[in-house]
């Protein structure tokens, strides 16, 4: 995120696993403080127990502590760290920090662009708030999870620019697992994306998300799309 | 040592070329464009968005701050690889040492010394931070100036800011 500058996202997923089809909307701000730090706020609602209602919300932080950039290319690092609510009871093993679970999470991204071509890997390490009042009698109890993604973007248009308004279309493709240390479950998602950027400031993105392999029980993450607005204000902070 | 301070008009460079590095897409150029605009001797910014080159003009008369450019850059969260001004010179003096001080702003030429420089010439930032990280380690090598790695001297009793140019 640039210094000062603030950006508004809204987002839908929709999960098709059982016991039917749910969704959760996620209503979020971004604010760049400087170059090198930035906060996302989330909030999250979902029918996933019923009703369509509010059912956490999500502070993120990231700090850049290396670039080196060049004509081409650059090399980023940068530590985040995560902290969530929510009023979910759990029904899986399966740790996720943005509506399912509570708790804390920290770790890396590294991002290496070359021209067009944009990589990252990011290794997380979550921790899962263990509320008895909302553990239900005989479902798994979620406790600790390894993250680890590979996501690669390549730019596809435009081949030459016009200007600002020339819209950018990219493609995605991201590698998504995660073990958990006490039990050894874990799994691996394919996840492929488009991404659309409108007068260089408005990105929409569009993905699906699906399990290549693992053995972890009544995830809600399993088989999901996800339809992502995301609006920039430049220089909005004072 | 000995200095000519000489007087020329405010106005000491016109237009700049200025390099960007680290850009993915277009959303990071316009914020580095929406960045450099807030700048008050930034007349215009034109992009070239397939070279990642924006061309700024400068206000008539406006102190033009060449460090705060380099910041708004950094702001945005990028880089710059490298700024090619156009310094107006009016019988500026570059001493036995290739240093020159025109209106308060102290410029060392790593490739010009012991001549009077006059009219419209096109010179290149090579300070840290100012081109790349491996462009500016090879030139530490070379680069005969005590300013150099750190980008300030001792000038007149006074720790001062000094910028290393290349003459085009």
């Amino acid at each position: 995120m640039p210094t000062k500058s603030i950006g508004v996202r809204l987002t839908n997923e929709g999960m098709f696993n059982n016991p039917g089809f749910v969704s959760r909307t996620i209503p979020e701000v971004m604010f760049g403080f400087n170059k090198n730090l930035m906060m996302h706020a989330q909030g999250f609602l979902s029918d996933m127990d019923g009703k369509y209602r509010l059912e956490g919300g999500s502070l993120y932080l990231k700090y850049r502590f290396l670039s080196v950039d060049e004509l081409q290319s650059h090399f980023r690092a940068a530590a985040f760290g995560r902290v969530s609510t929510s009023r979910r009871p759990t029904y899986t093993r399966d740790i996720n920090l943005e509506g399912d679970n509570g708790g804390y999470q920290g770790g890396l991204i590294f991002t290496q662009l070359l021209h067009k071509l944009a990589l990252s890997a990011t290794l997380g390490y979550a921790h899962a708030f263990n509320d008895i009042d909302k553990q239900i009698t005989g479902m798994p109890r979620p406790n600790n999870m390894f993250s680890y993604s590979l996501s690669s973007g390549y730019l596809v248009l435009p081949f030459v620019y016009k200007d600002y308004k020339e819209p950018n279309f990219n493609l995605y493709f991201e590698m998504l697992g995660k073990t958990d240390p006490g039990s050894g479950e874990s799994y691996l998602d394919l996840a492929p994306a488009v991404q659309v950027i409108l007068n260089s400031r408005t990105r929409i993105d569009l993905g699906y998300r699906f399990q290549a392999t693992g053995n972890m029980a009544n995830r809600y993450t399993k088989n999901m799309y996800l339809l992502r607005a995301e609006f920039n204000f430049f220089n909005a902070l004072k | 040592m000995l200095f000519f301070a000489v007087n020329v008009s405010a106005q000491q460079i016109s237009t700049a070329d200025l390099q960007v590095t680290g850009l993915t897409c277009s959303m990071c150029s316009n914020a580095t464009q929406k960045s450099l605009e807030t700048l008050g001797f930034i007349n215009s910014v034109k992009p070239d968005l397939n070279k990642n080159i924006f061309v700024l003009t400068f206000k008539k008369g406006a102190d033009i701050n060449i460090d705060l450019i380099r910041k708004k850059v950094q702001d945005a969260g990028f880089s710059v690889g490298g700024l090619t001004a156009d310094f107006t010179f009016n019988q500026v003096k570059v001493d036995d040492k290739g240093q020159a001080i025109v209106d308060g702003n102290v410029y060392r030429f790593v490739n010009a010394k012991s001549k009077t420089l006059n009219g419209t010439v096109k010179a290149s930032v090579v300070d840290k931070n100012f081109i790349s990280g491996s462009a500016f380690k090879k030139q530490l090598a070379t680069v005969n100036s005590d300013a150099y790695a750190n980008g300030t001297a001792v000038v007149n009793g006074k720790k001062t800011r000094v910028y290393h140019l290349i003459l085009s």
